[in-house]
């Protein structure tokens, strides 16, 4: 629907450009372009042009990230999304999706008191559309640094004034002003989702969860709870996938994203890792990893997968590739909220896994063995029957009297109930067919040319 | 002769000890900061400007940075360089599992994938005694190429790249924006942009092609890294002894074709680099004082040699040497040397000095060789949030030292004591001359290239970021030679990845030396009853960021800023942007998670360092 807007590759700078806000602030120190990265963006959009019809009643969103005791590792992970991809979240070229307008200290093109203007901008309630925050990083508890600075700051209050008369805010601090006025707020990563490490034991910060931080009555202006993407790092691609679902389902256009106890996207979460883990047929059958390298499930040498809530086997870790187990890596629990202290000394096998992976042991040593049989009664095909014509090895052609015993069972009741299909091979063919190929060189192949028969030959 | 300040000598034999007849030989007395001058400059304001950047964006963590700017002679009077985040990670780990060690350290950072958890895995190694088979340090070097594979990008596009955009360009020096739209690319063919504009377009936020190009060629790499080794970052299959990783031929195949697409890619980004930092310095030969420094750096070297590395101390400098190393003027290959030269200081960072508290741990290394009490080993993390203050404390951050001197690390750190050191083994793609690196880019979609990354004469913000763009070039060869490896074990039958290793009960020590995607990382680790009893970690952004130290030299960051001069485009001071100094500052690619780490241990115990450099006077 909706025309094809003329141009259609914008750029910031064939776009008549609007005069920028920043022009009337005091200063521009940290100004680098005289604008702002929110007033470049929708310069952007702006030149793609418009749809002719509206697909929802949103235009665009701020998202403000804020950091405390982080890594940045939620951060590199959300750049490495494709689905979508943040790039497409931040330039609105996705139908539907309003424009991102994202705030954020790794990305943003201007530095200092422009970039947090923005801030005070939201916090006065003088943005053009609604906010959402994302925190990352575990919130220190910054009663412990009154009268010095804070474990975790950025910017410094007021702005425009001379260094020595300011003081440096704390992203905690931020939290609290902008919380209630956004429309969600949402944990990115273990530490912001349930304290990850830095409130660990041994933690000196006095590090917790945004969900600690900001009580269990808190509710965003739409009326929403925390929202918890955890993972460390997350899956880059369960946040773009998460946002993307809200904001359809706030356009009237997709379905009600539904989230757990935890405040985690239900579709994403409710499983354990080990339900789509590509290892879990060896856990079924009873087969484990003995060294770091094995190909075996994991769990003896330390994967905690079977209890662990998460996506990544299934997901991938980027662009739907890799993802710890997939590649060797046994589970440590990252994105619970028993991490680390209640998964660790890592590497040492689950002390639940004593009962479990022994009873598995159990069971798949009569399943693993029944399943070989039957998968190579059903690696030969239907016309071999006590040789097979592959040069690569494969002698064992006859089948042994069990096999054949155990064959006719499972061909008795892999029809029961129906009509067994014809399997007199003199019928299934044409006249005159030979099903074994011992013939073909000897009979059609004669009439080849005088080389192609040599060279035959001088292979056998 | 290594150590020009540090009370050492060595002997005929190459021991190190104290020279005689010094009563306390690391004593020093803490040079105070006076200001009152510039403090009377600003009172009488008008140009002379107190510059207050907090935030500094488009770097990793949380950075501030405070200066005094004269607008009028167009320099800086004053620099302060603030890390705003401390975390305690150090305090976190003590007590525990060492084998935990590798997990919770590689969260000191994200931004770098996996250097942590192997840094700390070298450490563990050392205390418990194991080394990796063959394929398991191929498999180490490979996924630490691939991590800075994706790390160069991002920060020559995405970071970095944006103050070189036509939007910051047109904005702080519009006549240079008309210059670079009429003047030639001289690399077009390659790169395929024709002018310098077109390169300055391409690098716009969020709509240039070198953007955006540059943000998907980050994930290239992640995505051959994440089928390696899980994901990216943290990735689990760092083990004691070696990887978890279950190797494949698809695997390889899969990593291969990615290689092969970043090869194509970083031949054209090289050039294009070469062309923008030719076309500032004709423009105005001032920008070559932009971020300029001594070339004084450190590194301790990379890539282990899968038939060398067996994770001693003892044999430390014979493995070390067969890594690669750099230096301004090379001061020391050897790890040991690297390590006791190393001393860390607080006085204007926000933690008491542990000296206080008593009798220093380790009066020597392993090896009997003097440490000083301000050695990492000997160091305890005590942190004291206090008041900001330009004259005393001002930063999370601590002042590392070499030798009493200010020394820088980054991805070209390594480069440059590699191509100075001469002693990388050669092979087909990589050499090193003693004087440069020479790398060959074999055909792709565009033929074949040979680049050659020369020590360079000057060293400024420029350099550092074309340094870094040769980086890539380099790390990708170094990942394609392992995948080579790789194979050729796996043809061998060496498929083993991993050593099988027990916990031991006694006292351990043991060091990690390594780099990151910024260079110079050691982990310091000592052992007790099969529990850490102390941690540290000190990072390149950790040397970089830091401080004035109590000599009174400013930080690495600080002492560019310094020597930046003011040459953006404004009519009255309130317009002043910054832009040159946060070029300078932006040009270390500074990463803060792992600057304000992770430390609270009493004591740890370092191996060695293999590259080094602090040479000086560059």
């Amino acid at each position: 629907m909706g025309e094809i807007p003329e141009k259609h590759v914008g750029e910031a700078g064939h776009h008549k450009q609007r005069e920028s806000s920043t022009m009337g602030l005091p200063d521009q120190v940290g100004n680098v372009a005289r604008r702002t990265m929110e007033e470049l963006a929708e310069d952007i959009c702006a030149s793609q042009g418009k749809s002719k019809f509206s697909l929802g009643p949103l235009e665009k969103v701020y998202v403000f990230w804020l950091a405390g005791m982080s890594c940045d590792g939620c951060t590199v992970s959300v750049s490495g999304a494709t689905e979508p991809a943040l790039e497409d979240l931040l330039t609105g070229s996705i139908p539907g999706v309003p424009l991102v307008v994202l705030h954020h200290y790794v990305l943003q093109l201007e530095s200092g008191d422009h970039y947090i203007q923005t801030l005070i901008n939201a916090e006065q309630g003088k943005l053009d559309g609604p906010y959402v925050l994302v925190y990352e990083g575990s919130i220190p508890d910054e009663n412990l640094t009154v009268g010095g600075e804070p474990f975790a700051g950025e910017g410094s209050l007021p702005l425009w004034a001379p260094s020595d008369e300011r003081r440096r805010v704390s992203t905690a601090e931020w939290m609290k002003r902008l919380g209630p006025g956004a429309a969600a707020s949402i944990a990115i990563g273990t530490c912001a989702t349930w304290g990850g490490i830095p409130a660990a034991y041994g933690n000196i910060t006095g590090s917790m969860s945004l969900m600690d931080w900001m009580g269990k009555d808190y509710r965003s202006a739409l009326g929403l709870p925390v929202i918890n993407i955890p993972g460390c790092a997350p899956v880059g691609d369960n946040f773009t996938d998460a946002v993307q679902a809200i904001l359809l389902f706030l356009q009237g256009l997709g379905p009600l994203p539904e989230f757990d106890e935890l405040g985690r996207p239900a579709w994403q979460f409710s499983e354990t890792v080990h339900t789509h883990c590509v290892r879990a047929g060896f856990y079924e059958e009873g087969t484990f990893a003995k060294e770091y390298g094995d190909k075996e499930c994991l769990v003896e040498i330390g994967c905690w997968g079977p209890v662990v809530n998460c996506n990544i086997t299934e997901k991938g870790a980027i662009s739907h590739m890799g993802g710890c187990m997939n590649s060797g890596a046994p589970c440590i629990g990252c994105t619970m909220p028993g991490f680390p202290d209640k998964f660790s000394p890592f590497y040492k096998a689950p002390p639940g896994s004593l009962v479990s992976s022994n009873a598995s042991r159990l069971l798949g040593s009569v399943v693993r063995n029944l399943r070989r049989i039957s998968q190579r009664e059903r690696n030969r095909e239907i016309r071999w029957h006590d040789t097979v014509p592959s040069g690569w090895a494969m002698e064992r052609g006859g089948t042994s009297l069990t096999h054949k015993i155990l064959e006719v069972f499972y061909e008795a009741m892999q029809f029961q109930g129906g009509k067994a299909p014809e399997r007199d091979p003199q019928k299934k063919f044409p006249t005159g067919y030979q099903s074994l190929p011992d013939r073909v060189y000897t009979k059609d192949y004669q009439q080849l040319p005088e080389d192609r028969v040599l060279k035959t030959e001088k292979r056998v | 002769m290594c150590f020009k300040n540090l009370p050492v000598e060595f002997d005929a034999q190459g021991n190190a000890h104290l020279k005689g007849g010094v009563v306390d030989p690391y004593a020093y007395k803490p040079r105070e900061i006076k200001r009152d001058k510039l403090e009377e400059l600003l009172a009488r304001n008008g140009h002379i400007k107190d510059v207050s950047i907090s935030p500094v964006t488009r770097v990793a963590g949380a950075l501030s940075f405070h200066a005094v700017a004269d607008l009028q002679e167009r320099k800086f009077l004053e620099a302060n360089s603030v890390a705003t985040i401390f975390r305690g990670y150090e305090v976190i780990l003590k007590g525990r599992d060492p084998r935990d060690a590798i997990y919770i350290s590689s969260r000191a950072c994200g931004v770098c994938g996996g250097v942590h958890s192997t840094a700390a895995c070298e450490a563990i190694e050392m205390a418990f005694g194991i080394s990796p088979p063959p394929l398991g340090t191929v498999l180490r070097n490979l996924a630490l190429a691939l991590d800075f594979l994706y790390d160069h990008p991002l920060h020559l596009f995405l970071l970095a790249g944006p103050d070189y955009s036509q939007v910051v360009v047109q904005a702080t020096s519009p006549a240079m924006w008309e210059k670079a739209t009429r003047t030639e690319a001289p690399n077009a063919e390659v790169h395929q942009f024709k002018t310098i504009g077109d390169i300055m377009k391409g690098l716009n936020p969020l709509s240039g092609k070198l953007y955006l190009d540059g943000l998907k060629m980050t994930r290239t790499p992640r995505e051959a890294y994440s089928v390696l080794f899980g994901k990216y970052p943290h990735p689990q299959t760092v083990v004691p002894g070696g990887m978890s990783s279950t190797v494949t031929i698809t695997d390889f195949n899969e990593t291969y074709t990615r290689l092969q697409k970043m090869i194509d890619w970083t031949k054209r980004m090289i050039l294009l680099w070469d062309d923008l930092t030719e076309f500032f310095y004709e423009y105005n030969p001032e920008y070559k004082k932009v971020g300029a420094r001594a070339a004084n750096m450190i590194d301790l070297g990379m890539w282990d040699d899968e038939n060398s590395y067996d994770a001693s101390y003892a044999r430390c400098n014979e493995w070390g040497e067969k890594r690669s190393v750099i230096d301004g003027q090379l001061v020391t290959t050897k790890l040991q040397q690297l390590n006791l030269g190393l001393e860390e200081f607080v006085e204007h960072s926000y933690y008491e000095d542990w000296n206080q508290n008593g009798k220093q741990r380790f009066a020597t290394d392993p090896s009997g060789a003097p440490l000083s009490p301000n050695h990492p080993w000997n160091k305890e993390t005590l942190p004291k949030p206090s008041k900001e203050s330009w004259k005393d404390r001002y930063t999370w951050d601590t002042a590392p030292r070499w030798d009493r001197q200010v020394v820088e690390a980054g991805c070209y750190a390594r480069i440059w004591t590699t191509a100075a050191a001469g002693l990388m083994p050669k092979n087909e793609f990589l050499e090193s001359t003693g004087h440069s690196l020479k790398f060959h880019m074999p055909k792709t979609m565009l033929r074949a290239m040979d680049f050659e990354w020369k020590i360079p004469t000057l060293w400024n913000a420029f350099e550092r970021n074309r340094a870094r763009a040769y980086c890539m070039g380099y790390n990708l060869m170094v990942a394609y030679t392992m995948v080579l490896k790789a194979f050729d074990l796996l043809r061998k039958g060496e498929d083993k990845v991993s050593t099988k290793f027990e916990v031991p009960m006694g006292e351990r020590i043991g060091v990690g030396f390594w780099g990151a995607g910024r260079g110079y990382l050691s982990h310091h680790l000592t052992l007790d009853k099969g529990a850490i009893t102390n941690y540290q970690i000190v990072t390149p952004s950790t040397f970089n960021a830091s401080p004035k130290d109590p000599f009174g030299n400013p930080g690495p960051y600080e002492e560019a800023v310094l020597n930046t001069p003011i040459l953006e485009d404004f009519d009255k001071p309130s317009d002043f942007t910054g832009v040159d100094m946060l070029r300078a500052i932006r040009s270390f690619d500074p990463c803060m998670p792992c600057t304000t780490h992770i430390y609270g241990g009493e004591r740890e115990i370092v191996r060695e360092v293999n590259t080094c450099a602090c040479s000086a006077e560059g």
